[in-house]
């Protein structure tokens, strides 16, 4: 049982002998939803479908670990080195006093790099068997199995609005896959295969039922933003429709039914940057084979801050160390702690050495959740101020900063100065709006779609580092366009194998598949760090598929948007019956 | 990958000396290197050829043009009279993998190289092409599969090189391990594919590709390939043409489509409806819908036949130019 379709019917067989394939559905109704259709001036129906996304960070799952007599240590590929230490502790009945957990700079993690997981298990037994360092990091093969992935979803949705396009009545019917662990627990955190629904839009009248389905296949761990591209994607693509059968531009719908100001705010400003009014055109009415279109979508995250420790060490020559026992996803945590102690200091960013990935410094948390910035960012401006307010009392120096930073070291005399601090409450909050335009070039001929333009307008409170941000927001967006055009695990139905556990046939984002990305983020210091890491890639696969259902005239209704679904979309290919699997 | 031994090769008949019954040769690499990786391919030696010497050479003729088996594929790609001769042949190397695979790449690997299908490389798959009993992507999902076999086997053959050779009457020069250099036109090179499910060419075990002769006829050539990737991906369909056009009239055409059968796909009866008809929009269409007329679908791969249709008539009409 590898096909979710296959899986959910009654008489298939059971992947687990107690229980069906497919849950009770979790149900959310508010009001009457039926009686609320009849109240509607427009409905409209659709079924969407999204495709089970893999982990396929850069850097596969793995670790080296060494573990003697005095101590074990784990250098590993992880999300969060605290977690790690505390789980291999538990697992191999070490004290935790004895386990070291280092990660000071890692390729990348995306929700499926918490915990020490079987590699760690693993390659702890080994080292001590062996009684020397044992390396296992997995294949690229092994990634497209066991990691983990995002959960595929069957999206039935009908939405209706008053006359004046006032959203009024939700109805969702959903299933996908979690793996094989569907039917139990999401695992993971926000690993199952249920999502938000309504996404974004606050509606009256609301009934949402979503199951899971288990098949034979790796489970979901959660994958950015768990939930939400999949959600958005059902949620913008009908928004759209509505807004088309409405006569209503799609940009004016969003503005009148988003409760959140800020993305109101974007909507108007990203409208103004990308040329919407010019651009948007009436569906499938540019001229010629290759056709243009454009589309927008919303998103909205946490990504709020919190308890973070971190050590300062003033030397008496001047020179700074940051010790924080957060890790580097590969975001820049690292540049943003030297800008903040930079600037508290009025020394520049090169002066300070900042040290991450141990557990042997002040403990941070796991990367998870867009919560890193906002986590280690208060921490380190508190324990910055205090050795600074420290530095100066002991050199008796009533400012030490910038020119003045030398001469007050050196008054230390032969101790450095060592000074802890923690994230503070009111310098970090949640709730980030991001909002994004998509230009597409569709090939009605060959089904080919090229992503022409991306405008993002992110919120992320005050912006600690415009580099690293707008690099987060780069990433995001070239993830979230794999989502849209390339992406998707393939699965045998007679043998049950991942057919496609290569970069070559598991396609992503190439160099010339990105598009001019336009980064606009709103700079609100007032609000605090706000992480953006998962808000980024939300949106993007939604702005692009309205951006082609724009172009076409007709939508592609399922992810990724192959040449195959496009020329399906358009009526130049009906697909023949699926094949019967051999017999076994 | 499993251990192998390794020695090089200082003259092709040193090369079929060492090869024995077990060996691979081994050239830029790019396809043998990932079958060893992936447990397909388990040779006790690998025969390096690459330092083989006068094989390496582009050489322009007036009636022949000749280019060494391990000439790389960049160095088609980068020529710039052979641009200008057969825009098809350095467009189709052009559009193979990425630089770095080019770079590596060589002329004769990409003739040789073996099927991509995803059930043939996946390492715990037996299917026909290994010697099994069952195509898999007959049952499974064959969305990159063949519209016409002459076998069970439905893996097209994955060479771009081949397509543009083959709408250039090129041919190959291969050294068997025992008796004389022949001969091969492109449909002989893989003609044994289209009836023999285990068959990627028609080489023999032993066979050493020395190179290519194409000849200058003042024919003008394209290659077009849709792959759903902008760059760096196989080809869904591909589609090379060549013919001489004169005053808009063509005139020895040849039509051959890429990954749509276990060959470069051609059929005759429409390079000859192609012979002096005037070059236009209907022409091609019509040329195309005689290639594909004849087209299987399986349960995923009909989407080929409108991308292919496209390709004919957009590469033909590229001869305009």
């Amino acid at each position: 049982m590898v096909r979710e379709e296959d899986a959910k019917e009654e008489n298939s067989p059971r992947v687990w002998d107690e229980k069906p394939n497919l849950t009770k559905p979790k149900v959310t109704e508010k009001n009457d939803v039926d009686a609320a259709f009849g109240e509607c001036a427009a409905v409209v129906e659709g079924t969407f479908s999204t495709p089970v996304q893999l982990h396929h960070a850069l850097e596969t799952h793995g670790n080296t670990i060494s573990w003697t007599e005095e101590e074990l240590t784990s250098w590993s590929s992880t999300q969060g080195i605290s977690g790690v230490r505390h789980d291999l502790a538990q697992n191999l009945k070490v004290a935790e006093s004895k386990v070291r957990v280092i990660c000071e700079y890692m390729g990348g993690g995306f929700g499926a790099k918490f915990g020490p997981i079987v590699e760690g298990v693993l390659a702890a037994q080994l080292s001590k068997q062996a009684g020397a360092p044992v390396k296992l990091m997995l294949t690229r093969f092994d990634e497209a199995l066991a990691v983990g992935n995002r959960p595929s979803s069957f999206q039935k949705i009908k939405l209706g609005a008053k006359a004046d396009g006032t959203l009024h009545a939700f109805d969702l019917d959903s299933y996908g896959t979690a793996g094989i662990g569907s039917s139990g627990v999401s695992e993971g955190g926000g690993g199952g295969a249920d999502f938000p629904a309504p996404y974004i839009y606050k509606i009256p009248n609301i009934r949402a039922k979503q199951s899971g389905v288990a098949i034979n296949a790796g489970s979901a761990r959660a994958f950015r933003a768990p939930g939400h591209p999949t959600a958005s994607f059902g949620m913008e693509s009908i928004v759209d429709e509505l807004a088309v059968k409405m006569n209503i531009d799609p940009v004016e719908m969003r503005i009148k039914n988003d409760t959140s100001e800020i993305r109101r705010k974007e909507y108007a400003l990203g409208a103004e940057k990308f040329g919407w009014k010019e651009k948007y055109k009436k569906p499938g009415s540019s001229p010629g084979p290759i056709k243009t279109g454009v589309g927008c979508a919303g998103a909205t995250w946490g990504g709020g801050g919190r308890g973070t420790k971190a050590e300062a060490i003033i030397n008496p020559d001047g020179t700074v160390e940051i010790r924080c026992g957060t890790q580097d996803l590969g975001t820049g945590s690292k540049t943003v702690i030297a800008l903040i102690a930079a600037d508290i200091f009025g020394l520049t960013p090169e002066q300070i050495v900042v040290r991450v990935g141990d557990t042997r410094y002040p403990a941070s948390g796991g990367s998870g959740g867009s919560t890193t910035t906002a986590s280690v960012s208060p921490a380190i401006y508190d324990v910055c101020t205090k050795a600074l307010a420290e530095l100066q009392t002991q050199a008796g120096v009533p400012d030490a900063k910038g020119e003045n930073w030398a001469a007050a070291c050196k008054k230390l005399g032969v101790n450095p100065l060592h000074v802890n601090g923690q994230w503070q409450e009111g310098l970090s909050s949640s709730g980030a709006g991001g909002v994004q335009f998509a230009e597409v070039e569709v090939d009605t001929e060959t089904g080919f779609t090229k992503v022409k333009k991306i405008t993002c307008i992110q919120d992320g409170g005050l912006i600690v580092s415009k580099l690293t941000c707008e690099s987060q927001v780069n990433g995001g967006i070239i993830m979230g366009i794999g989502y849209a055009l390339y992406e998707q695990r393939v699965m045998d139905r007679t043998s049950g194998v991942v057919l496609n556990p290569n970069f070559e046939t598991y396609k992503i984002t190439g160099l010339a598949d990105v598009p001019e990305i336009e980064v606009v983020l709103l700079d609100m210091p007032e609000r605090g760090v706000i992480g953006i890491g998962e808000p980024v890639t939300i949106p993007t696969a939604s702005a692009v598929a309205n951006a082609v259902a724009n172009a076409l005239g007709v939508r592609v209704p399922h992810l990724p948007m192959t040449p195959e679904r496009v020329l399906e979309a358009l009526g130049k290919y009906k697909p023949a019956p699926a094949a019967q699997p051999a017999a076994a | 990958m499993n251990a192998f031994q390794y020695a090089t090769a200082t003259s092709p008949a040193s090369a079929h000396e060492l090869i024995g019954d077990n060996g691979r040769y081994l050239a830029g690499g790019m396809d043998l290197l990932s079958e060893l990786k992936e447990y397909i391919a388990d040779p006790k030696i690998l025969v390096n050829i690459r330092g083989l010497p006068a094989l390496s050479k582009i050489e322009p003729g007036q009636q022949t043009w000749k280019i060494g088996a391990n000439a790389t594929i960049s160095e088609i790609e980068d020529h710039a009279e052979l641009k200008k001769t057969f825009p098809g042949l350095q467009q189709a190397a052009a559009d193979v993998g990425s630089r770095q695979i080019r770079n590596s790449g060589t002329v004769g690997g990409n003739l040789a190289q073996h099927s991509r299908c995803w059930y043939y490389r996946h390492r715990d798959v037996h299917c026909l092409k290994k010697g099994g009993d069952l195509c898999y992507a007959r049952h499974g999902d064959n969305r990159f599969h063949s519209l016409f076999t002459g076998c069970t086997c439905i893996s097209p053959v994955p060479s771009n090189l081949a397509i543009a050779l083959c709408a250039l009457d090129a041919s190959v020069t291969v050294a068997p391990r025992s008796g004389k250099e022949k001969q091969m036109t492109i449909p002989e090179l893989y003609a044994a594919a289209w009836r023999d499910p285990e068959a990627h060419n028609s080489l023999e075990h032993g066979d050493l590709i020395l190179g290519v002769q194409v000849p200058a006829q003042g024919r003008r050539s394209s290659y077009i390939q849709m792959s759903a990737k902008s760059e760096f991906d196989w080809a869904l369909v591909s589609c090379a043409v060549a013919a001489k056009v004169e005053g808009n009239k063509l005139s020895q055409a040849r039509v051959v489509l890429g990954w749509v059968s276990n060959i470069p796909y051609q059929v005759e009866a429409a390079n000859k409806y192609l012979e002096g008809k005037e070059l236009t929009e209907s022409t091609a269409n019509e040329a195309a819908s005689m290639i594909l007329a004849d087209a299987h679908a399986h349960s995923d791969n009909g989407y080929k036949i409108p991308i292919a249709q496209t390709l004919i008539r957009r590469a033909l009409l590229q001869l305009k130019a």
